[in-house]
């Protein structure tokens, strides 16, 4: 009986225009959105191995490593232009020196406007936005069209237990949707091996975690579109409750949750951290002047190297103490970004739009995560790269001035680049996404629970009439 | 080809039948009547009377407040599983799945009776035997009539092959011409021995087919009078007098 009545639901579902119609927008949009993701990977990666030569080029013709301009860059990874997250937002691009703090640069909306405009089409907004407004559409009136439309009387005078019912109004309408969408998303991993896009083993399996997440997801406003059909007894009350449930979990809770956290904790702002810095750096730099100012020679040896040494001193002292200011500073403003973040996800995670967010950025790696990922990545390779600059060099580049003796005759030796030390940007791996998304998709199994024990509560006192 | 009933009790039977509405209305006052094997039994009455009340309650729709409909002995509100593999149900507007085909709807609701084993060639004769046009058998229903509509509704009912059936104003919106084949059928069915409770608001027909009929108003069930009673009475008269409350003191 269970089998008959899932498969008439599918059967219904899949043979009604609605259905059609809103799979195949759905389905083009999928595939849409591999094939963009393919095309901008090849792009992107294209762009970042250009700027890699052209930072090396750069080099060329340079006597000393500490003259050196260098960048590095956070390189494209494929599952970002499938889940962007926070990617396109982020600066890309650090000025690498041997000292002191690293900004990024250049996030992707700075370069192309448009899309900071109107966002990335990905599977994050697919299933948050498209998928979930079709299964608000395809079952927003599963018990109480059946009642409209006089089904619901028919089926029940046959000897049909109310829980196989509504558990299999439940599956069924889950099966009809998520069974032909595996059709675009297989299609759309296949467009990613024809275009060659480079995925690892670890990268398929986070992209099946991924779907698999938007499924549960997607499950969740099955469940929720049938419990509220059988809340109310006109399909049209039930469509408006579920559009305005829709617009609070997809738009409204996610957005409110900032606010409602930023005036709970106040963070202070960048531009804040900075003038304090400046203030502590001019001050700093008063008493480093007038430490060079009351530079004496011993006498004893050559002043020049003896006024360097002496000066390098004075610079590791100086910026000893501007790292230690700038440390307390940027951990002070950690702690509260940290503890108002915190506030936020715990308050969007009322919604599962905003779990289901949380959830794929995190296994995509372009979650908050990556920012902190790329700048300790980045500053890893800070200590490797003046290391290098110490060794090729006998000192590194500091904040102060560097004093270059080029000694006049002879052959002047230049640098070869290819000896710099690369920047890898290593991806977290499969069991830290795992963990960092667990609660996220335990949340959504949760209300996927939650809406289907209100579902199945419901329906044992629904008036079949 | 008749699901045989337990011993020979009657097949539908209401027993006191009351049901008060939480909002004190009193749908159904002390009603009783028993249906045979073999007899189609007419409940007549204005909208509110307590026709589709008595059905729903024999659906196990709604329970009774007191009272007991039995349906080959068994209670429905006490075990309505049981009782529903003896009953068959017509409603008056027979919708089914408008996406579906005639075929699809009743492959579903053959199924769902627990009757698995039926083919299309079995699909095809019912619905034949209601007076479906073969073309309009692999026809989603969206397309149909009325009358179509409630053809394949009967050909559900036919299908599961219950003793009883329960039809909830069948005639109602029929052409002239479908009305007769649908009496014709009535009359088929009760040969086979079906045990048959009909609400409706056509008395011509009522008198035609029924071994029994009753008028129900407001709730109650006012006269109840064989064939063979009504052989010489002009039951049109007798249902106007009624719903006057012509007869409310004797009633």
């Amino acid at each position: 009986m269970l089998k008959n009545l899932i498969n008439k639901e599918i059967r219904e579902i899949i043979q009604s225009t609605k259905f059609v119609i809103s799979f195949s927008v759905c389905s083009l949009l999928i595939i849409l959105t591999f094939y963009v993701g393919a095309k901008s990977y090849h792009v992107n990666k294209s762009q970042f191995d250009s700027a890699a030569a052209e930072n090396l080029r750069g080099m060329e013709g340079v006597t000393d490593w500490r003259m050196i301009d260098h960048n590095i860059s956070l390189p494209p990874f494929p599952l970002a232009f499938l889940v962007s997250g926070i990617s396109n937002d982020i600066g890309r691009n650090i000025k690498m020196s041997g000292y002191g703090e690293l900004t990024a640069k250049d996030s992707k909306y700075n370069e192309d406007l448009i899309y900071a405009a109107f966002r990335f089409l990905d599977l994050d907004f697919i299933f948050q936005v498209i998928l979930s407004l079709f299964a608000v559409l395809l079952a927003y009136n599963s018990v109480n069209g059946e009642k409209e439309l006089g089904t619901l009387r028919l089926i029940f005078s046959n000897s049909v237990p109310r829980d196989k019912y509504i558990l299999a109004k439940i599956l069924g309408s889950f099966l009809a949707v998520a069974l032909p969408l595996l059709i675009p998303f297989l299609i759309g991993m296949l467009l990613l091996i024809l275009l060659n896009v480079p995925f690892t083993s670890t990268d398929w399996l986070k992209l099946l975690l991924i779907i698999s997440t938007g499924f549960l997801f997607f499950g969740s406003f099955i469940t929720l579109s049938v419990f509220v059909s059988t809340l109310t007894k006109k399909s049209s009350n039930s469509f408006l409750f579920l559009l305005v449930t829709w617009i609070l979990f997809v738009l409204v809770i996610p957005r409110a949750s900032i606010l409602l956290a930023a005036s709970a904790v106040e963070v202070p702002s960048v531009d804040k951290l900075n003038f304090q810095k400046n203030v502590f750096a001019n001050q700093l730099s008063e008493e480093h002047v007038n430490a060079l100012k009351s530079f004496k020679s011993s006498g004893a040896g050559d002043v020049i190297e003896e006024f360097q040494k002496y000066m390098a001193e004075k610079n590791a002292t100086r910026e000893e103490k501007m790292n230690a200011f700038s440390k307390q500073l940027e951990e002070e403003r950690n702690n509260r970004q940290n503890a108002q973040q915190d506030l936020s996800f715990t308050i969007a995670r009322v919604s599962p739009a905003a779990s289901f967010s949380f959830a794929v950025s995190n296994l995509a790696g372009t979650s908050l995560e990556l920012i902190k990922n790329y700048r300790d990545q980045a500053k890893n390779y800070q200590k490797v790269f003046a290391d290098f600059q110490i060794d090729k060099t006998g000192s590194t580049t500091t904040s102060g001035m560097v004093m270059v003796v080029r000694k006049t005759g002879g052959d002047v030796k230049t640098i070869n680049p290819s000896e710099l030390p690369k920047f890898n940007f290593t991806q977290p791996d499969l069991s830290n996404v795992l963990s960092a998304s667990i609660i996220d998709i335990g949340l959504l199994a949760f209300f996927n629970i939650l809406f289907f024990a209100g579902s199945f509560v419901t329906f044992l006192k629904y008036d079949l009439r | 080809m008749n699901e045989k009933s337990q011993n020979d009790k009657p097949m539908l039977e209401a027993v006191n039948l009351t049901k008060r509405y939480e909002d004190n209305s009193l749908a159904l006052n002390n009603v009783s009547f028993v249906v045979n094997p073999g007899q189609i039994f007419s409940m007549l009455g204005g909208n509110g009377a307590g026709k589709t009340t008595t059905i729903n309650i024999f659906l196990n729709l709604i329970e009774p407040t007191s009272g007991e409909a039995r349906i080959n002995g068994i209670t429905t509100h006490k075990e309505p599983l049981k009782a529903k593999q003896y009953i068959s149900y017509v409603s008056e507007n027979v919708m089914l799945y408008p996406d579906f085909t005639a075929f699809q709807n009743l492959d579903f609701f053959s199924k769902l009776a627990g009757k698995i084993n039926y083919t299309k060639k079995d699909y095809r004769e019912v619905l034949l035997r209601v007076g479906l046009q073969e073309e309009a058998h692999n026809k989603k229903l969206r397309g149909f009539s009325k009358g179509m509509r409630q053809k394949c509704g009967i050909a559900v009912a036919i299908l599961k092959n219950s003793p009883a059936i329960l039809l909830d104003e069948p005639t109602s919106g029929l052409d002239p011409n479908a009305g007769l084949q649908f009496v014709k059928l009535l009359q088929e069915l009760k040969d086979e021995g079906k045990a048959i409770l009909m609400s409706t608001h056509d008395i011509f027909r009522a008198k035609e087919i029924s071994d029994m009929i009753g008028i129900m108003k407001e709730g109650n069930l006012v006269m109840m009078k064989t064939k063979e009673e009504l052989e010489n009475e002009d039951l049109e008269k007798l249902y106007v007098q009624y719903m006057s409350g012509q007869f409310d003191n004797a009633a």
